[in-house]
């Protein structure tokens, strides 16, 4: 035979009842955990004031129309389109009306909203960031120095450094593993778990919550001039191809009574 | 143009197809982690093993087509190929690789 012999170790079975399980039970309940702490957390919006909530519906109002322009005859989207245009030029609509028009562009960072919505975020991030750390801490304190177990896959040398932390021999397979790479294999994998105990959109598992946060966008962004993106939106109203939805909804219709006969 | 003008005459609900998107993902999830545990029962190693993980979610893809879609994958999917059959595909596969390190471990120490 071939090949090069394979390694054997031979550890306690109490290896698995004192380490694997602590740190899969730990992981679940930490999951578990954040998942109530990021509720706990979520602050309401604050209620913004009346003008502002104004400027920010008529904006989204002109993109809604910019997307559902079929579901409007011609003439109902011009006259709509008009009416908006009018507005903006005026600035009526504008937080500041028309006079606030030449305002500069406002502070980030002096702007309480702003400061809200960063915080916020400072809030997930700690949530994520404290019990993973304090876990990993946790292990390498109690847990290091042995390996625990056999991965069944085969990996390349780099990861030694990682998954054989504290391990010092250098001739050992890299499937062997201690109990740090239990830790990673839970991180990861237990996204279905989480589903079944806190239903599927918790915010127990980290990587969700990271695609999240990304999602999101930047906290910034709200600190724009909103004239331009006033006068913006008018121009993409301008340029929209018009048509209308029940154009021709009478050939439709019979086509299907004919097809379907 | 055309496609868009498509879409608006038989418009497409968010909200159903994130309910189905959801549905199958958990499908995938449950069936991947017991894929793992037997898969590290049976002790399979390396490649075997990751075969084994492939066949399964392809039966498993087979199994949403026979039974929660009817044999009609595009009365519930928008694009069926890409969200029943391809998509979502490797989504287990951590909760795979979990199951059967344990199972393995627990069987082969």
């Amino acid at each position: 035979m071939a090949g090069p012999i394979e390694q054997q170790i031979h550890r306690d079975p109490a290896l698995f009842y004192w380490i694997l399980l602590p740190i899969t039970v730990v992981m679940i309940l930490t999951g578990i955990l954040r998942h109530y702490l990021s509720t706990l957390l979520q602050t309401t919006p604050k209620k913004q004031a009346l003008l502002k909530m104004r400027e920010q519906r008529h904006l989204m109002r002109a993109r809604n129309m910019i997307i559902n322009h079929a579901q409007i005859s011609k003439a109902a989207f011009n006259k709509r389109k008009e009416w908006f245009a009018d507005k903006v030029k005026e600035g009526t609509l504008l937080e500041s009306g028309p006079d606030g028009k030449a305002k500069g562009k406002p502070n980030p960072l002096s702007d309480p909203a702003m400061m809200d919505g960063m915080m916020g975020m400072m809030k997930g991030q700690m949530v994520m960031m404290v019990p993973q750390s304090l876990i990993m801490g946790w292990i390498n304190a109690f847990f290091s120095g042995y390996v625990i177990m056999k991965l069944p896959f085969p990996l390349t040398p780099q990861f030694k450094q990682m998954l054989q932390a504290g391990v010092g021999t250098r001739d050992l397979d890299v499937r062997w593993v201690s109990s740090l790479s239990w830790y990673f294999l839970t991180l990861f994998g237990l996204q279905p778990v989480y589903n079944f105990i806190l239903g599927s959109n918790n915010a127990a598992s980290q990587v969700a919550q990271q695609m999240q946060m990304q999602q999101q966008g930047n906290p910034m962004a709200g600190a724009e001039d909103m004239e331009k993106i006033f006068a913006a939106e008018v121009e993409n109203l301008e340029v929209v191809e018009h048509w209308y939805v029940l154009d021709g909804v009478e050939d439709r219709l019979l086509a299907k009574f004919a097809s379907s006969i | 143009m055309a496609e868009e003008r498509e879409l608006q005459i038989h418009p497409i609900m968010q909200e159903s197809m994130q309910h189905n998107a959801r549905i199958v993902s958990n499908i995938r999830a449950l069936t991947a982690s017991l894929f793992g545990v037997a898969a590290g029962t049976l002790g399979l190693e390396s490649f075997p093993g990751f075969l084994f993980y492939l066949f399964g979610t392809l039966i498993i893809s087979l199994l949403i087509y026979a039974f929660r879609a009817e044999g009609k994958p595009n009365m519930y999917f928008y694009k069926p190929l890409a969200d029943l059959w391809m998509g979502d595909l490797f989504g287990g596969l951590m909760s795979f690789v979990l199951t059967w390190t344990l199972f393995y471990g627990l069987v082969k120490a």
